[in-house]
């Protein structure tokens, strides 16, 4: 119980720290006016312009969560050591496994926080030019939620053993190739060589599936959702990054802190 | 064992290496340091800079892990966690979150180490009161004056009332004032039976505070005891300086008590040893001189670490190390 308490005074800190940072409202804000320039674009077609507002939409909230989770996650870490900020925390009876699960856990409520932000926004856009609102924008949002927790794992698992340029790299790389790995199995399975369906296939099980995550079409065409749809992705996010979390904590157990 | 001779802090052949750059040459940071700190006694980790001081601390504070050797605090091994409820650590110039205020982030520490709820908010108002930081308790930490910034940071290091407390360089940076309400803190919390291990390289810090030291030299402890049984080997002296002295008197001092003269005209200058500036002052008195000035002369800490690098020096040349 007490190491819950723990890991939620530093998650709380790590979410202050993040709403008294000025980063994040620049990027808040960028997004938000993405959200809002789909107004604009959708006046340039004559069909179908609450879809082209809402795909511009969504996609503004995905891409921006994921650039907030990756530009504010891997200097999650290594700042506190960096600063010798950590030296204190770590001084006191918590373990550095519960340092790195507050960590995570206060980057995610600061990304699930602007996903609230931004997704208020896109509902009042949407309701402002008529375009329908329904259950499915709702899953979608849910999962873009889920998505971004991945990301703050890997994000955090990065900032755990390296700088933050490395792990932006890296962050930016996982993120693209978590949406293409689905791409990558397909193209393997058709190539008609059976190494390279199984190295595609193995590919496809390491990195992450963050294209599950991606349920944009689904909503903006109106297309019924299955429930399965919606929770297989939370249970693989979770799962997945409870492994990455469980390889930074095993990393970052065996750093010297000088 | 008695209470007083209760081993708090142990050290057993520690050794630790560090692999700068790509990791294939071994820099060996302390090489099979050990010691022991007992209960309540102010305890100094002296040595010149790079020395393995604060590495030593780290390792006490499971910040680094050592080579190979053990450490522990109160019979615990020092990467366990849980003892730490027992102790605080002021690292030298510390840093803090800087967009906490003082208050917020006390209670960050005290949370973080178990201080129950209904007593937080009492036991913060009592620290910062303790520190005096009442008034800049609201006011974020990135406004705080270094000074300021040390005192939140022992705040923070006694915000859960420990027994053992750890210290690197305390007064280091600090200004006269500031040095003196450091000293006074250490002392009453000596006073209330807190074991207090401090690094430090001030020899007047040392001679006032602790009780113990252990002297380090790149990376092996060359003393462990009393500070004075340290410095007993050199003989104490003072420096007095007298106006108006008979010059035949002056003349006669450098034979009599071994005091060389230095200085010209009224104000004549004496190096003394202290056994006899008592009986020298009170001559010189008699034949109706004044006394302007007695200054205890101070064996500088350089010295000690110099006689100790020479010592080094020179075992390492007969154990044919490098």
């Amino acid at each position: 119980m007490s190491s819950l308490l723990r890991i939620q005074t530093i998650a709380v800190n790590t979410v202050r720290e993040a709403v008294r940072s000025k980063v994040l409202y620049v990027l808040l804000f960028f997004a938000l006016v993405l959200i809002g320039t789909g107004v604009l674009l959708s006046t340039l077609s004559y069909v179908e312009r609450e879809r082209i507002l809402q795909d511009v939409g969504l996609a503004a909230v995905r891409l921006f969560g994921a650039a907030i989770a990756i530009f504010v996650g891997v200097g999650l870490v290594h700042k506190e050591v960096d600063r010798r900020t950590i030296f204190t925390v770590l001084s006191k009876p918590v373990s550095r496994s519960e340092f790195l699960l507050g960590k995570f856990a206060g980057l995610v409520a600061t990304l699930w926080l602007q996903v609230v932000v931004m997704a208020a926004c896109f509902c009042l856009v949407s309701w402002l030019a008529g375009a329908p609102l329904g259950a499915g924008h709702a899953k979608a949002l849910l999962l873009v939620a889920g998505e971004l927790a991945v990301l703050c794992a890997v994000a955090t698992l990065f900032s755990s053993f390296t700088t933050p340029t490395l792990a932006s790299l890296f962050g930016a790389g996982f993120y693209l190739v978590g949406h293409l790995t689905r791409d990558l199995r397909e193209l393997g399975s058709q190539s008609g060589s059976a190494a390279a369906e199984q190295a595609t296939a193995l590919l496809h099980r390491v990195l992450p599936d963050l294209e599950a995550f991606n349920l944009s079409i689904e909503a903006v065409h109106g297309l019924p959702i299955p429930a399965a749809e919606v929770w297989q992705p939370l249970l693989y996010g979770a799962f997945y990054s409870a492994s990455l979390l469980l390889i930074a904590s095993l990393v970052f157990e065996r750093r010297d802190f000088r | 064992m008695s209470r007083a001779e209760e081993v708090v802090v142990q050290v057993s052949d520690v050794v630790k290496d560090f692999r700068p750059g790509l990791g294939v040459r071994r820099k060996r940071v302390l090489d099979g340091i050990s010691f022991s700190v007992r209960r309540g006694e102010i305890f100094g980790f002296v040595g010149p800079n790079g020395a393995g001081k604060t590495t030593t601390l780290k390792i006490l504070l499971g910040l680094i892990r050592p080579t190979a050797g053990t450490a522990a605090i109160l019979g615990h091994g020092v990467r366990e966690t849980a003892f730490r409820r027992h102790v605080g650590f002021l690292p030298e110039n510390p840093y803090f979150y800087e967009y906490l205020t003082g208050r917020e982030i006390l209670h960050f520490y005290a949370r973080l180490s178990g201080v129950p709820a209904e007593g937080r908010a009492r036991r913060v108002d009592e620290l910062l009161g303790r520190v005096s930081l009442q008034a800049a308790a609201d006011a974020r930490l990135r406004t705080y004056s270094k000074g300021m910034l040390q005192r939140i940071g022992i705040a923070q290091a006694l915000v859960h009332d420990p027994q053992v407390i750890f210290l690197d360089e305390p007064m280091s940076g600090l200004d006269p004032i500031g040095r003196k309400e450091i000293r006074d803190l250490i002392l009453q919390l000596h006073a209330e039976g807190k074991t207090i291990f401090m690094n430090t390289h001030i020899l007047s810090d040392v001679e006032m505070l602790c009780d113990r030291v252990a002297i380090i030299v790149k990376g092996h402890i060359r003393y462990e005891g009393p500070i004075e049984d340290f410095l007993g080997g050199e003989e104490r002296q003072c420096d007095v300086t007298l106006a108006n002295l008979p010059p035949e008197l002056a003349d006669s001092f450098d034979g009599r008590f071994g005091a060389p003269r230095s200085g010209r005209g009224q104000n004549l200058e004496f190096r003394v040893p202290e056994k006899h500036a008592g009986e020298m002052i009170r001559i010189a008195l008699d034949a109706g001189a004044e006394l302007r000035s007695l200054t205890p002369h101070r064996v500088s800490l350089e010295t000690i670490f110099l006689s100790a690098v020479e010592q080094e020096a020179r075992e390492a040349a007969r154990e044919g190390r490098g």
